[in-house]
């Protein structure tokens, strides 16, 4: 029986190709995500151990909300004299104090550097230390705040040389600087990508409003002292809130950040790869099905011979365990070349990776391995199934393959599973679990598949209805589209679903764009806004530089950081005067007084009050970063609103827990007595030292939201093209297998007098139409689940539901687009049939 | 043997097909099969000509070859006057779709389509009009009138071959071709489809050319020739099948 099967492998391996290639395509996305995240963690790792290789101990900050982040957000700043206490400290050699915190790079053109991706920083050189990180390669060191050091990366892309003029602005006002070094970061261009600029010691203190003081600590053991040993030695002397890490520590501190954003990219990646494999898994089930139907008669004599059921059925599994394997097993070596591929990718996108070795763990071959088979196997149980139940009296009979039996029972089956999906999906999406909204969606896409061959019929019929009315070719194209309407079904339900995912989240898109819309008309009542491109906190002087502008009757400045609020944890909360927000935002207070909000009082939405299970009145504990916990009294709750957010605090209150208050958006109404123009004239002079920010109207702040909505809309759909090939694969099997299946059929057409070019035109009008079909179950289930999406989210603000036209046209034109594709290697195979030939094939 | 030039020589016939020293072989160098070794016919129009043989006597390469589906070496062959030889793929398509019907031994109907519209498949492919008094003389003349919005499926053999030959005859072909038409069909069904043949010729006046090792089925043409080894070995006019049959044993006497 083993021979049996092999020897059927090999004669079908043309027609299994097409299959194992979509396991191949899955499985290599699966290989490409690991081992891309492992070489770049390995080449972090080494990063940072170079990076520290002198450095025995950090001194920092303690994090207020025990983030494992070096991030100096939630770390206040390490004063002067505990680096002279440390300096003391038996078995130090050398310590140094660093700084190093985002800034905004405004280059020579007088245009801030806005781009997207990698942070730019502020770092303090340490000429002529050998624990300093930079390493100049051009030019000398700075001295004094107006010389700059930059990246060689940076520097090649900006075109910035030395002797280059730039500005600066970190926490405060703008500080021009000359470029008169080029640096690397370790043995590195840059950092991640990461735009640096060194500056001397003193001098990035000023830029950082921290004079006196660092952000941390790097410390040189002398020899014979072990990391540890000085660690809790140099613990010894440190004040309350300052802590001692081990280089090991700090390298695992510094690449854990790196290696958090690695791992989330990993699990993108993985979730389209487990997508891929699902839509290939359909296209399995599809093959597995179509070659049992086709060999039911080798397979009734297989069993009139004597070969038992459970032969058959193993036999048929054994089938699709070999191209499991196979597929796995390429689809793990595809991965390779994939994972590089996705690594000039992140080159091209600006991430700047260092070079570093392919790091291909046992773990990767194994997860590849076992996921492709069982996958594969998963698939073929239930043709399988199908094989063992041929009875060998067909052996005898003269028959094609046998068509559907009862729909009864398909449609019971198919019902209850979309029921169970849909109520997993909803629970899903109610409390927030993830998982359990996959498995929704899985659960509903079979059941959606198992009942759509009860409409198929129909609905093909009706979808391929104007193509019939333009000619023959039409005609006998929508009667093969409707002849098998399971095997049509199931073809275009691999289509099905990375089309619903893309209509879902289109649709989530373009619920958000109108809510944003509506939002804006309904409770935004400023006339401008301003902020910087990537929301980064700008110079509270811009607020007071704005204020006192006759043109404008109201500038309310926010701000915005993190804090622990009781038991709903850390959280963002904004400071901004009540009074100046109630100008420039329709927010609705439900109790309490928003207006009267004085210190040590929080104003908090309707949902945070009812998470929290608090009235206005009580008091709940609030830890800052800066100054600890403190009770504060509720002093207003307020209506959902987008953009005042889950907490409010007043401005003065904000700045007295945080190290140098900062502003992340200023709203700004006009002036009744002032002209647009005028008002905004007046705005672009007051902030023209501040390049960074933009100035936005209602019109074009709206615009802008909807932009970003659509290039998240354009990456996710992006992924989901990689599915969408894989049911095309999936047409082409369908349609190739059926080409050989109607091979008398078509010599019979050719015979009477069909031309060459009108069977192509019938092959692809099959095409077309099942493509359409699968499309249009994906737009109409793909939009129930982005109502499922909106519904959950509109406490998040997501308050109206939109159906986004233009994006599902392009996903219906694309699908037959796709189809017209999918159509070519069958249709060219059947043309070239001999009319004789065809017409004796066996 | 005289006889191939004399077989266009009839008074008073028309050619509605013509093949002239028509040569065909498959294969190479010494592996080399002579299918066909100069064989020259007119197949007179408005009658039905039976092509009998035994098998591998070239009988299927030849109707294969007049009809246009296979190509030959040398020769010549005309249909309705037209050269079929030097015909690219697309005129033989056309050529087919109008100026000649078939019948095949098995597999005629497409599955997918109702008795009436394979019928009609032909006028459907070349966008032409049903001329319905004809096609209503050829519904009735096959009696199917109650089956025409029926599939395949639910024909008989013998139905099924008759629809086939409606199809066949639907475009007013120059010429029909059959190929063992009955060979599928028990002795009853078969006699329905060759007298329906027999019929089309006799009474609607088309030309029909069956290829079939039935003696009996030969019997219903008004002409009958005898291929052997490639080459026409006997002409017989007016058939019984006892005199088919009888010049058939006296082949197998001589091979």
């Amino acid at each position: 029986m083993l021979r049996a099967t092999l020897r059927g492998l090999v004669a079908r391996k043309l027609r299994l190709l097409l299959a194992s290639f979509a396991v191949l395509l899955g499985i290599s996305f699966v290989s490409g995500a690991f081992i891309l995240t492992d070489s770049l963690s390995k080449v972090f790792d080494n990063l940072f151990a170079t990076i520290n290789a002198g450095t025995a101990v950090t001194v920092q900050g303690v994090s207020a909300f025990n983030s494992n982040s070096p991030d100096t957000t939630d770390r206040e700043p390490v004063k002067q004299a505990v680096l002279d206490r440390v300096r003391a400290v038996d078995g130090v050699a050398s310590a140094i104090g660093n700084v190093g915190q985002p800034v905004t790079l405004i280059l020579p053109n007088g245009k801030a550097f806005t781009k997207a991706g990698p942070p730019v920083l502020g770092l303090s050189y340490q000429d002529g230390d050998p624990q300093e990180s930079l390493r100049i390669v051009r030019g000398t060191a700075p001295v004094g705040p107006a010389q700059a050091l930059v990246d060689a990366n940076t520097a090649d892309k900006q075109h910035l040389a030395v002797g280059a003029k730039i500005g600066v602005i970190g926490n405060g006002t703008r500080q021009d600087a000359t470029i008169v070094g080029i640096v690397r970061f370790g043995p590195t261009n840059s950092l991640a990508g990461a735009t640096l600029l060194g500056f001397d010691p003193p001098s990035a203190q000023k830029i950082f409003g921290i004079p006196g003081s660092w952000d941390n600590l790097t410390i040189a053991a002398a020899p014979g002292v072990s990391d540890a040993t000085l660690r809790d030695r140099i613990a010894a002397v440190l004040p309350p809130k300052v802590e001692a890490i081990t280089a090991a520590q700090s390298t695992k501190q510094d690449a854990g950040q790196i290696k958090q954003g690695l791992g989330f990219f990993n699990t993108v990646l993985q979730v389209f790869a487990g997508v891929a494999l699902f839509v290939g898994m359909f296209l399995i089930f599809n093959t597995f099905s179509m070659l049992v139907a086709q060999r039911s008669r080798e397979l009734a004599l297989l069993r009139a011979i004597g070969a038992s059921r459970s032969q058959v059925n193993r036999s048929v599994l054994l089938e699709s365990l070999a191209v499991g394997l196979v597929s796995s097993v390429g689809g793990f070596a595809a991965g390779v070349g994939l994972a590089a591929g996705f690594r000039g990718l992140l080159n091209a996108l600006g991430l700047e990776i260092p070079a570093g070795e392919t790091v291909i763990r046992l773990r990767t071959f194994v997860v590849c391995l076992v996921v492709g088979v069982t996958v594969t196997v998963v698939a073929a149980l239930v043709p399988a199934r199908r094989a063992s139940r041929v009875a060998p009296v067909q052996a005898m009979r003269e028959s094609g393959p046998a068509e559907d039996r009862s729909l009864r029972r398909r449609t019971t089956v198919g019902v209850v599973l979309l029921a169970l999906g849909t109520a997993a999906l909803i629970s899903g999406l109610s409390n927030g679990s993830l998982p359990l909204i996959g498995l929704g969606a899985v659960v509903s896409f079979l059941g959606v598949t198992v009942v759509s061959p009860v409409f198929a019929r129909p609905v093909v019929g009706a979808l391929a209805l104007p193509f019939a009315k333009l000619g023959v070719s039409g005609r006998l194209g929508r009667g093969n589209a409707m002849r098998s309407p399971r095997r049509t079904a199931t073809t275009a339900a691999a289509l099905m679903i990375g089309l619903a995912l893309v209509a879902a989240i289109s649709t989530l898109g373009a619920s958000a764009k109108k809510s944003v819309v509506d939002t804006v008309a309904t409770s935004f009542g400023a006339d401008y806004v301003l902020h910087t491109s990537q929301f980064q906190p700008f110079s509270p002087v811009v607020a007071t530089n704005l204020e006192k502008l006759p043109q404008l009757s109201s500038v309310a400045a926010f701000t915005q950081g993190m804090a622990n609020v009781g038991s709903a944890g850390l959280s963002s909360l904004q400071g901004v005067d009540p009074k100046q927000l109630q100008t420039v935002l329709k927010l609705k207070v439900l109790s309490g007084n928003l207006d009267g909000l004085g210190e040590h009082q929080l104003a908090l939405s309707k949902q945070e009050a009812s998470n929290l299970k608090v009235k206005v009145g009580a008091t709940v504990p609030v830890t800052w970063a800066k100054t600890g916990t403190q009770s504060y009294t509720i002093g207003a709750i307020y209506d959902i609103n987008q953009f005042a957010g889950g907490y409010l605090v007043t401005a003065a209150d904000y700045a007295k827990n945080v190290t140098g208050s900062k502003d992340i958006v200023v709203a700004i109404k006009g002036s009744p007595d002032a002209t647009p123009k005028a008002a905004r004239a007046a705005i672009e002079t007051a902030v023209a030292g501040f390049p960074q920010i933009q100035i936005e109207d209602q019109a074009e702040f709206v615009r802008k939201q909807g932009q970003q909505i659509d290039q998240l809309l354009n990456i996710i759909t992006g992924l989901l093209v990689l599915s969408v090939l894989i049911a095309v694969l999936g047409i082409i099997n369908t349609l190739a297998l059926s080409v050989v299946e109607r091979t008398r059929e078509l010599g019979l057409l050719r015979a009477v007098g069909l031309q060459r070019r009108q069977l192509k035109r019938m092959i692809r009008v099959e095409s077309v139409v099942i493509a359409l079909f699968g499309a249009l179950l994906g737009v109409v289930v793909g939009i129930g689940f982005g109502y499922a999406f909106v519904s959950a989210l509109h406490d998040q603000g997501i308050t109206q539901f939109a159906i986004p036209t233009g994006r599902i046209f392009a996903v219906l034109l694309a699908a037959a687009f796709g189809g017209v594709i999918a159509a070519a290697l069958p249709a060219r195979r059947a043309a070239r049939l001999k009319v004789l030939d065809a017409i004796s094939h066996a | 043997m005289t006889l191939p030039s004399a077989f266009g020589m009839v008074a008073g016939m028309t050619t509605a097909v013509r093949a002239t020293d028509v040569r065909k072989s498959y294969g190479k160098g010494d592996t080399a099969v002579t299918a066909l070794a100069g064989v020259s016919i007119d197949v007179e129009a408005n009658a039905m000509t039976a092509v009998m043989g035994p098998s591998g006597s070239g009988k299927s390469t030849l109707m294969h070859c007049l009809a246009g589906l296979d190509t030959i070496d040398s020769g010549a062959i005309e249909i309705g006057g037209t050269s079929v030889v030097g015909m690219n793929d697309k005129q033989l398509t056309a050529l087919r779709r109008d100026r000649v019907g078939f019948v095949f031994q098995q597999y005629n109907l497409l599955p997918t389509l109702t008795a009436g519209e394979n019928i009609t498949l032909p006028l459907d492919i070349a966008g032409k009009k049903i001329d319905q008094a004809w096609y209503d003389e050829v519904v009735a003349a096959v009696g199917l009138g109650d089956r025409l919005k029926h599939r395949p499926a639910e024909l008989s053999g013998g139905q099924q071959q008759r629809v086939a030959c409606a199809r066949a005859l639907v475009t007013r072909p120059d010429v029909v071709f059959a190929d063992e038409p009955t060979g599928n069909l028990d002795s009853r069904s078969g006699a329905e489809v060759l007298s329906f043949l027999q019929h089309s010729a006799r009474e609607l006046g088309q030309t029909v050319v069956i290829v079939t090792h039935d003696p009996n089925a030969a019997s219903y043409a008004g002409r009958v020739v005898f291929l052997a080894d490639g080459l026409l070995v006997d002409d017989m006019a007016d058939p019984t099948a006892q005199k088919v049959l009888d010049r058939m044993k006296a082949f197998e006497g001589v091979l």
